[in-house]
């Protein structure tokens, strides 16, 4: 208590000595007086290696605002230039140049281009630095290479793109996000995804970045570590993401169209079945073996359903739907459209981008489309001081019909005879005709980004920003469940709603970057304070019991007044920040930073509000010493080493307050509104678990995180590797404890127990070849991720359980899964999250004799079952025999990319694979491709057991299987055309990309990208794509 | 400059517009801005009475007070807890959920009620409101208590609410008499402060209720003592007293009303359609139109055998027939108990099925044979909605509070008046003059097992007598301390800093 009182009073301190700084630094601060000396004119031209002129290159002389752009000719002209100063010559994918003017004549400026340039400026939060002068973890993805491949958000692209990122796209839903994570995760009931930020506007997660067109993202960067990170302060703990959209350049208007036509297919077969006599007849043994009364006898079942004898449905029966057919599109459509307008003068930077993105699901009407543009204005009003704007707007529409039976019997109609949807019976909800054409499932989305920015170069060394960002985003959902054909309509006699959802985020920011060098030494700092308002707010209406349902929900008014339903809601959280960065430099050898961040959150408890999340880093470049540069073996050769604490405050709003519950009594004949002390905040089964306690000491959870890494160039930068090892020890954990009984509360928020990750990390870049004709250029990244539960709290109040054979003390997470009546997945202490827990098994039971010896009684003993291993050896297996039977992580990562060129023809492909992790195949054994194998008396298999109804099953390492797998990611082709100056297209390029052409796993079911508890749930092949696209600029 | 300083100051207003970090609750109650009005004190007193209708707490009445006695037994195939409570397998029983959500749910009532009693007097509106909803927050925390104490015997006392997590843990009251002090007390308070209801009111409590369950504590400790259950035979109070006060108390509930009395009619008391009964004192308050299951209740599925998963009718006996849906065979009659019935009691021939129809009363099953056993139709609602239905627990009904002064007072002319009166009604002859008081009160004790039949009551008269261990035969070889109290469930010993 007392400790917190005193973190507060000194975060308090903290902050206000950072807006102290501010205020003085605004107010003692004047503008500097340039004296002037002889003046002379400077012109020439500028041109690149081909001898062909460049446009729009900025000339500037240096310490001064004089400056100028080339012409259409590459030609430039400058007066009045002082006598012997430098001009400055730049240009984007250019080394820029400088140039000592001496006097007058024509100059000849022959620009390089820049491979990988030591001087690439990377966006580490409010500032960015040399990329040769960063001292964390940061990796910079070229979004370049993404752009050949579709995608509604950048996200699902970032796949084994930068070396500690693992996103896993384990939705193919259309306008699906993915989930994304950045060196394992650090939280369990926390959010666990990254911080996205896009140009300097915090957004939230990463993982569904739909407002913004990937095409208008120019780089990324991915900041890993604590010192990179902690600049986010609460926030940071799951690293952040950077995202620069593109800004237009100084000349000529230029127009480019981008178009890309995608379709895609299964890239494996259905298992399904096609035989309606095999499945009929294992679904007999099936029930027999299981003591029911076989169904495929030719008689009617007793839900009316008649089902033909195995001879009738080998000689004369008919119906054989391959339902596949009705409910998969045969190659779903999707369609990008980009048009990009852009146009600079030295004054005025414009960018209009405008995109309409269509993507057709595999299941039939599972529809997804958006249309958005993405403006950008950057004005100089004055010398010195320039305006931002920038709006994006996007509108989504999502139709779902996605999850439809195209497994239902085969042996089942369509239609019945009168044309009618046929049913099973009146409680069939899976008729996938039927819930398309009549159940309605349909959601609008908006989504408006605006953000204003001022930059204001007070003096040379000291640049204010101020910026304010506001998003506001809605959705409205429509839905409507028909009487028939639908559970929740069946049930309410029709069932109608609507969602309404809107929120806003409101960010201002305002800091100041000062930049000095003297003498050797190198100074910049950044200060500066942030506030955020956050809102959502949410109302739902349903109404049921419709005497017509022609209207669906389109008047709800006409369902049955006493059965509507109204929810409504609404949160707001507010974040008040100063941050602070030094970064210093010696010698231009020895680097040193110092972050630090004070964030005070309304969602932290009264004793708690505020935190201070400090880190700080050296470096040292090696290659700048003379008896490195002696062995001219390194281009560089830097050592980093960085260390400091972030936060994740992934509570839910309120958590700290008091909190009444309601419900309704039917008192005396009537129903009323209750009101009293501990509400329903969860439930856990049937059961209520009743919270409502307040905590004011709830806060935020803490990563520590050391990283060390090390960054080499060799031949003259044309190998490039970089090699990261970090350890992320998270504590306070936000987790729930269980209160005593007869508190008349169930749960509380606190904060107890630790998880730790350590990794490394590698990534090596190559230019291998870099001629006139052929270029070739390969990367490969590897990463390793150890994730482990430390802690999980005390032991009684966070109710864990103990394994009885080692001692181990766990808890259940993930989901409980219906057919093993039990929690796939375990928190365990000393092990990684998500492990799996159950049985062994050792094969299947052949004879009685060998069940009963093996510990097995009654059914269980049977041959043709589980031998479950008595792990414990005490004679008997029960839920005493259960261990770690698994690990859903994966022991590491890796990709590989290779590009190769020749004249203008280019040609790409990326690999991306996981390795180590497990799956758990809940489907391993209900399909025609596995069923046929079972154990029978006749074919005594080691392999399945037998074909068993209403078998209680275990959750056994059975079902576990191994999910690496290496993916053939995409492969990508394209064409740039040559094109005359005089033509009125200045670049065009065809191109055709794949994605997902080919995996190597020995996974068994569709696909092993699943998610991260490593539960696979059937689903669907992955879709291959197959992309035509064309880039033209005008 | 100009231009800078205006610049300065727009960013200078942007920065700092709005600062504080306070949390303001948005859509829900707290202490902050609740208990105002009457209007918040009778949603507070509503929440804490439907506490009782949480499948949590309202199953237990059963569970607990039914499935371990010898009248029934749990389908076979019945849930581990429930089997271990028919089977008194003692060792489960700390672990036990069905005892930790019953032990829970009795709990948050109390700092329900907790809540009224501290926060209703400081509210500014009309005395006589104030103390209906003080008297009805005592008489629900007695009520509470007296559920923990038959259950659990010694239990945590919390007599203010829990609103930090230091309060969370208290400790057991020291004794049984310091526990029965705060029930006595509550009923007294609930007494003084409460009236009489002109027509029952159900769901709600009056001053009726509260002498009842005065009576009902008096009597369980009098009788427990003098039976020698353990805890209870350490009491200071004085058994002759205990019988007095029990006496006392119901004589009340008998004489210094007239809302309440014995229903001339058996069938009329379990007819859902008819809640407000003379005999309905305090009813467990559910009906068919809620949402979820509490608010409409299944006792129904609970006590109905598995009849081919159909409507089924059942005989009036007046030439029309109940529609009932079939159930979930949990809480199976006993041959014994079937058969300890009188063959002319009303409340077997009337109460009891053995034989269902179809609409236009043709035989489709009976016992034995299809139907799996005899079951009572105490909980049968003819206008269910599929598993929905209005069947409710009768908490405190007339019958009890008669048969309550029957045996406190003992062979009292009065007594033999009460007890020969539900005999009547059920068609039985009167009860044998001139008993002694100790055959007059077994024969007390035999009525209330046939006339209380199924009612949730019959653990604790056997818990009370202490007959347990002789009576029900799965428990034949347990202790005297074992059969008078569950334990306390392990996880609030783990939890409860006080009782570590």
């Amino acid at each position: 208590m007392k400790r917190n009182q005193k973190n507060k009073t000194y975060s308090i301190f903290t902050l206000k000595m950072t807006i102290c700084f501010l205020l003085i630094s605004l107010l003692s601060i004047s503008t500097s007086v340039f004296s002037q000396t002889a003046l002379i004119k400077a012109s020439g031209i500028v041109k690149d290696t081909k001898g062909e002129a460049i446009i729009g290159v900025s000339v500037k002389v240096k310490g001064t605002s004089i400056g100028t752009i080339t012409d259409v000719n590459g030609k430039f002209s400058l007066t009045e230039v002082p006598k012997n100063s430098a001009i400055n010559f730049s240009y984007v994918g250019m080394e820029p140049q400088s140039l000592i003017i001496t006097g007058k004549g024509e100059l000849l400026i022959v620009m390089q281009e820049s491979s990988v340039s030591m001087n690439e400026v990377v966006v580490v939060g409010y500032g960015s630095v040399k990329k040769s002068d960063v001292t964390g973890s940061v990796t910079s993805v070229k979004t370049e290479a993404l752009k050949s491949i579709p995608a509604n958000s950048i996200e699902g692209l970032l796949q084994g793109r930068a070396a500690g990122l693992q996103v896993i796209n384990s939705s193919q839903d259309p306008g699906a996000g993915a989930t994304v994570r950045i060196r394992g995760n650090s939280s369990l009931r926390g959010s666990n995804a990254p911080l996205i930020v896009v140009d300097g506007f915090p957004l939230g997660d990463a993982g569904d970045l739909k407002q913004i067109n990937p095409a208008d993202i120019v780089s990324m960067e991915v900041l890993k570590d604590a010192s990179a990170s902690a600049i986010y302060g609460s926030r940071g703990a799951n690293g952040v993401i950077m995202v620069t959209t593109k800004k237009a350049k100084i000349g000529k208007t230029t127009v480019k169209i981008s178009q890309q036509v995608t379709t895609s297919e299964f890239n494996s077969h259905l298992d399904l079945w096609r035989d309606p006599v095999l499945m009929a007849s294992l679904n007999n043994e099936s029930r027999i073996n299981g003591g029911f009364p076989a169904m495929y006898i030719g008689e009617v079942s007793s839900t009316g359903v008649y089902y033909p004898s195995i001879q009738e449905l080998s000689t004369t029966w008919k119906t054989n739907t391959r339902w596949d057919d009705i409910v998969f599109r045969n190659s779903p459509i999707s369609n990008n459209t980009t048009v990009t307008v852009s146009s600079g003068t030295e004054k005025t930077l414009f960018n209009l981008s405008a995109n309409y993105y269509t993507d057709q699901g595999v299941y039939i009407n599972d529809d997804y489309s958006k249309g958005g543009y993405n403006l950008s204005v950057d004005h100089n009003i004055y010398k010195n001081v320039k305006i931002r704007f920038s709006n994006i707007l996007s509108k989504g529409f999502r139709n779902s019909n996605g999850g439809l039976a195209y497994y239902r019997n085969p042996i089942l109609p369509v239609y019945d005879e009168k044309g009618n949807y046929y049913l099973t019976s009146s409680q069939d909800f899976s008729h996938p005709l039927a819930i398309t054409n009549l159940q309605k499932n349909i959601s609008n989305m908006l989504d408006i980004i605006t953000s204003a920015a001022l930059e204001w170069q007070i003096v040379p060394a000291l640049k204010l920003t101020s910026q304010i960002n506001y998003k506001y985003g809605k959705s409205v959902g429509d839905q409507y469940f028909p009487k028939v054909y639908t559970e929740a309509g069946t049930f309410n006699n029709g069932y109608a709603k609507i969602n309404n959802w809107e929120g806003e985020n409101l960010v201002s920011e305002n800091f100041l970057n000062f930049q000095k060098a003297f003498g050797k030494h190198e100074l910049a700092a950044m200060a500066g304070f942030s506030y955020e308002n956050y809102t959502s707010r949410s109302s739902s209406l349903a109404a049921m019991d419709f005497v017509n349902e022609a209207l669906q929900n389109e008047n709800m008014s006409t369902g049955n007044p006493q059965k509507n339903i109204i929810n409504n809601g609404f949160s707001e959280t507010k974040l008040m920040s100063g941050m602070f960065r030094l970064n210093y430099t010696f010698d231009n050898k020895y680097l040193a930073t110092f972050t630090s961040r004070a964030d005070g959150s309304s969602k932290f408890g009264a004793n708690n509000k505020w935190a201070m999340f400090p880190s700080g880093a050296i470096s040292w470049k090696a290659h700048e010493e003379s008896f490195i540069k002696n062995l001219n073996v390194f281009d560089e050769l830097k050592a980093r080493f960085s260390y400091g604490v972030s936060g994740n405050q992934g509570i839910s709003p309120y958590q700290t307050l008091s909190r009444y519950g309601t419900g309704k009594y039917y008192d005396d004949g009537a129903w009323v509104t209750t009101i009293g002390p501990g509400y329903v905040a969860g439930m856990q089964y049937i059961y209520n678990i009743w919270g409502g306690i307040p905590n004011p000491d709830l806060k935020w959870e803490t990563t520590a995180q050391a990283d060390l890494g090390l960054d080499m160039a060799f031949f003259k930068r044309k190998l490039r590797i970089t090699l990261d090892v970090y350890d992320k020890e998270t504590s306070d954990l936000l987790r729930e404890r269980n209160l005593a009984y007869s508190s008349g509360y169930n749960k509380m928020w606190i904060n107890d127990g630790k998880i730790q990750n350590r990794g490394f990390e590698v990534t090596i870049e190559g230019d291998i070849l870099n001629t006139k004709d052929w270029k070739l250029s390969g990367n490969f990244i590897f990463a390793k991720n150890e994730n482990k539960v430390v802690s999980l709290g005390n032991e009684l109040t966070s109710g864990l359980l103990t394994d009885p054979n080692t001692g181990m003390k766990f808890e259940y997470a993930g989901n409980s899964v219906s057919m093993f009546r039990a929690y796939t997945n375990i928190l365990a202490i000393g092990q990684p999250i998500n492990a799996f827990y159950g049985y062994k098994t050792d094969g299947i039971v052949q004879t009685i004799s060998e069940g009963i010896n093996a510990g097995l009684s009654a059914d269980l003993a049977k041959p043709g079952e589980f031998k479950y291993v008595d792990y414990n050896g005490d004679g008997i297996v029960n839920e005493k025999d259960r261990t770690i039977i698994g690990n859903p992580n994966p022991d590491f990562t890796a990709s590989m990319g290779l590009n190769v060129s020749w004249k203008n023809i280019d040609l790409g492909i990326f690999l991306n694979g996981a390795f180590g992790q497990q799956i758990l195949n809940t489907q391993a054994f209900n399909s025609p491709s596995n069923q046929p194998f079972r154990w029978t008396p006749d074919n005594p298999t080691n392999l399945y057991p037998s074909l068993k109804d209403g078998r209680l099953l275990n959750l056994s390492d059975w079902w576990i299987q191994d999910g690496s797998y290496l993916r053939i990611q995409n492969l990508n082709v394209g064409y740039s055309f040559n094109l005359s100056h005089k033509s009125i297209l200045s670049k065009a390029r065809l191109y055709l990309n794949a994605s997902n052409l080919f995996t190597f796993t020995k996974f068994k079911g569709y696909d092993p990208e699943v998610g991260l508890d490593g539960v696979y749930w059937g689903g669907y092949p992955r879709l291959s794509k197959w992309t035509f696209g064309v880039d033209l600029t005008f | 400059m100009k231009t800078k300083i205006k610049l300065f100051a727009l960013c200078s207003v942007l920065a700092l517009g709005s600062c504080s970090l306070d949390e303001k609750p948005y859509g829900f109650y707290s202490e902050s801005n609740f208990f105002k009005s009457a209007a918040d004190a009778d949603a507070a007193v509503d929440y804490a009475y439907a506490t009782l209708t949480f499948l949590e707490y309202s199953r237990g009445v059963f569970y607990l007070g039914e499935l371990p006695t010898e009248n029934i037994t749990p389908k076979p195939d019945e849930s581990q807890d429930a089997t271990d409570l028919n089977n008194w397998n003692i060792p489960s029983f700390k672990t036990n959920t069905v005892l930790q959500y019953y032990f829970t749910y009795a709990f948050i009532g109390i700092n329900r009620a907790n809540a009224v009693i501290q926060n209703v007097p400081t509210g500014d509106y009309d005395q006589a409101l104030k103390n209906q909803y003080l008297g009805e927050a005592y008489f629900l925390r007695a009520w509470n208590y007296f559920n923990l104490v038959r259950v659990y015997g010694l239990v945590p006392k919390h007599n203010s609410t829990v609103q930090t997590l230091e309060q969370t843990s208290a400790p057991l009251f020291s004794n049984l008499d310091e526990m029965y002090d705060l029930i006595l007390t509550d009923c007294k308070k609930a007494e003084s402060l409460m009236p009489v209801y002109t027509i029952p009111k159900l769901g709600r409590a009056d001053r009726v209720a509260a002498q009842a369950l005065a009576a009902k504590a008096y009597l369980y400790i009098a009788s427990a003592k003098e039976h020698n259950v353990p805890l209870y035979k350490d009491m200071k109070r004085d058994i002759t007293v205990m019988y007095d006060s029990a006496t006392y108390f119901a004589g009340k509930v008998i004489n210094d009303q007239t809302t309440y009395a014995l229903d001339s009619s058996l069938v009329n008391i379990y007819d859902v359609e008819k809640p407000k009964g003379s005999e309905h004192i305090f009813t467990m308050s559910m009906d068919r139109t809620g949402t979820v299951e509490g608010e409409y209740s299944k006792i129904s599925k609970m006590f109905i055998p598995y009849i081919g998963g159909a409507t089924v009718y059942l005989d009036n006996k007046n030439g029309t027939y109940s529609a009932t849906h079939d159930g979930w065979s949990v809480y199976q009659t006993t041959t014994a108990f079937y058969a300890s019935f009188d063959a002319a009691d009303k409340r077997k021939t009337e109460l009891i099925v053995d034989k269902v129809y179809d609409k236009t009363g043709v035989l489709i099953a009976a016992y034995p044979g299809k139907i799996l056993y005899p079951f009572t139709r105490k909980y049968i609602d003819p206008s269910f909605v599929g598993d929905k239905t209005s069947t409710r627990p009768l908490l405190i009904r007339y019958s009890d509070v008669a048969l309550i002064y029957a045996e406190a007072s003992g062979p009292t002319s009065k007594a033999y008046g009460l007890i020969n009166a539900i005999r009547n009604r059920a068609g039985l002859g009167n009860l044998m003059p001139g008993l002694s008081i100790v055959d007059f009160r077994k024969a007390v004790y035999k009525e209330r097992t046939w006339e209380l039949a199924y009612e949730g009551d019959h653990l604790y008269d056997l818990r009370r007598w202490n007959r347990v261990i002789t009576d029900v035969p799965e428990a034949a070889s347990i202790t005297e301390e074992q059969a008078a109290f569950y334990p306390i469930p392990q996880a609030e010993i783990d939890l409860n800093a006080s009782l570590r």
